[in-house]
């Protein structure tokens, strides 16, 4: 079983298979959203993410790379590195010390006028641990790979951007210990103002309202629930995102409204951030007739 | 044989000054496209239409969703890659308006307008008033009109034509 947990997320790897929607760049930087790389764009995407609280501080930084197979089918990567020593609970929303490759597909796309689509990706993906170990609990357990899959849905328009997800990470037990798994949700909206609704050749802005929950299960320790190792955040807070052709910056911050959990294994976290930098290699390769 | 040679060099400056003037080309392809909401869209549509060859200006109106497309002389563009550019990027084309330049082919009653070097033809019908095309027969002309949307991967089957002239 233990062998075949490795070999499934490096055969997963090596055809490109699934991964986490993650932070894009045409996107929100916490939620969520349906975005996906036109048919061979290739996108870098590289950030740090922050988390801070009374069990201490932890960054991650990282590098996605985004290749779009067909319009509505892109392949993905996100190498991470850690630093800090935040001991903190398990999060999906935000980066944390794992590896990820994965696919994601938009299988409802629906264009109903200019400017304006209603559209759903689904993603899936494999999550393997770094190099780095976690600190606090998690970085004293035995560490297998997961699987993570998402679905989003919303719709973008040229004044405003409504999205809502959904993801779900389990990862495989190891010598008894097993990380939590996490189901995790998201709604996003964004805003253009009419000021801002301007040519291609100009820097494009609109802000976000971003809303995050995470619900992080038991962890398993020695073959053995931890008590007080279950948690449920809500998180809210502010984004914004910038464009001009071919890059694009974002970057926000969220703070917990609601917590539901012991403050004994992991403190009490009291604000996340995130700043993303994209480069989007566009395609400029057509068929001859 | 110097006056075999020089019959051959005449037939084939004859031969390349006749295709010259006779070229059939899109000169002008202002094409409505659906779904673009942001600055990365209309700079993808952007980079995959100077993607084709013989495309000299490409403008992008991300609030009307108009894509215009200006061409060189002497280019062999198709319909089909201004579409596809489209499509690669996640988009919906919808009607486009062309000026173009071919030859009327077929009967004065059912006309076919043909675009040599692109393989694109298609039936001729009028937009508003006919025009009479029994003496464009076989002549180049210049169309102005609309190509309807057509499927994905498709390319409509006929042009709906405003204004015909005879190509010089």
């Amino acid at each position: 079983m233990r062998l075949l947990m490795v070999l499934v997320p490096a055969v997963a790897c090596a055809i490109g298979l699934p991964a986490t929607a993650w932070a894009a760049d045409h996107g929100p930087v916490f939620g969520y959203a349906t975005p996906v790389n036109s048919e061979r764009e290739l996108s870098l995407d590289t950030g740090i993410f922050g988390r801070y609280g009374s069990g201490g501080t932890e960054f991650a930084t990282g590098s996605g790379f985004g290749y779009g197979l067909t319009p509505h089918l892109t392949v993905n990567v996100f190498v991470p590195a850690m630093f800090g020593n935040g001991s903190l609970a398990e999060s999906r929303m935000i980066a944390g010390g794992e590896w990820n490759a994965g696919a994601s597909w938009r299988f409802l796309h629906s264009v109903t006028s200019v400017g304006k689509r209603i559209e759903s990706t689904a993603s899936l993906g494999v999550v393997v641990p770094g190099p780095q170990r976690d600190s606090g609990i998690l970085g004293t357990l035995h560490r297998e790979p997961g699987v993570a899959g998402t679905i989003a849905t919303g719709m973008a328009s040229r004044s405003q951007y409504v999205w809502a997800g959904a993801g779900y990470t389990r990862f495989a037990e190891g010598s008894h210990d097993r990380r939590p798994s996490t189901f995790s949700w998201s709604g996003v909206y964004g805003y253009r103002p009419p000021k801002l609704r301007r040519g291609y050749d100009q820097w494009d802005y609109r802000g976000f309202a971003e809303f995050t929950g995470e619900h992080t299960g038991t962890v398993t320790a020695k073959g053995v629930d931890l008590p007080g190792s279950s948690i449920t955040t809500l998180w809210l807070g502010p984004s914004v995102l910038a464009i001009f052709k071919d890059v694009a910056i974002s970057g926000g911050m969220q703070a917990p409204i609601l917590r539901h959990s012991s403050d004994v294994l992991y403190g009490r976290e009291q604000i996340r951030f995130a700043v993303n930098f994209s480069y989007l290699k566009y395609s400029s390769h057509t068929s001859s007739h | 044989m110097k006056n075999a040679i020089n019959k051959v060099l005449l037939l084939a400056c004859g031969a390349v000054l006749s295709t010259a003037g006779a070229h059939a080309e899109y000169r002008q392809v202002n094409l409505t496209v659906f779904g673009m909401d942001c600055a990365p869209c209309a700079h993808a549509i952007h980079v995959s239409m100077k993607g084709i060859q013989g495309v000299n200006t490409v403008d992008v109106d991300l609030n009307t969703g108009l894509v215009t497309i200006k061409l060189v002389p002497g280019n062999n563009a198709a319909m089909r890659q201004f579409n596809q550019a489209v499509e690669k990027n996640g988009f919906t084309h919808k009607d486009a308006t062309v000026v173009v330049r071919g030859t009327v082919t077929g009967t004065a009653a059912a006309p076919v307008f043909e675009v040599a070097g692109t393989g694109d033809r298609f039936a001729l019908r009028p937009a508003g008033n006919a025009v009479d095309m029994a003496g464009l027969l076989g002549k180049p002309v210049t169309v102005t009109g609309v190509l309807p949307q057509a499927a994905r991967g498709k390319v409509p089957d006929t042009l709906r034509y405003s204004a015909i002239t005879e190509a010089p």
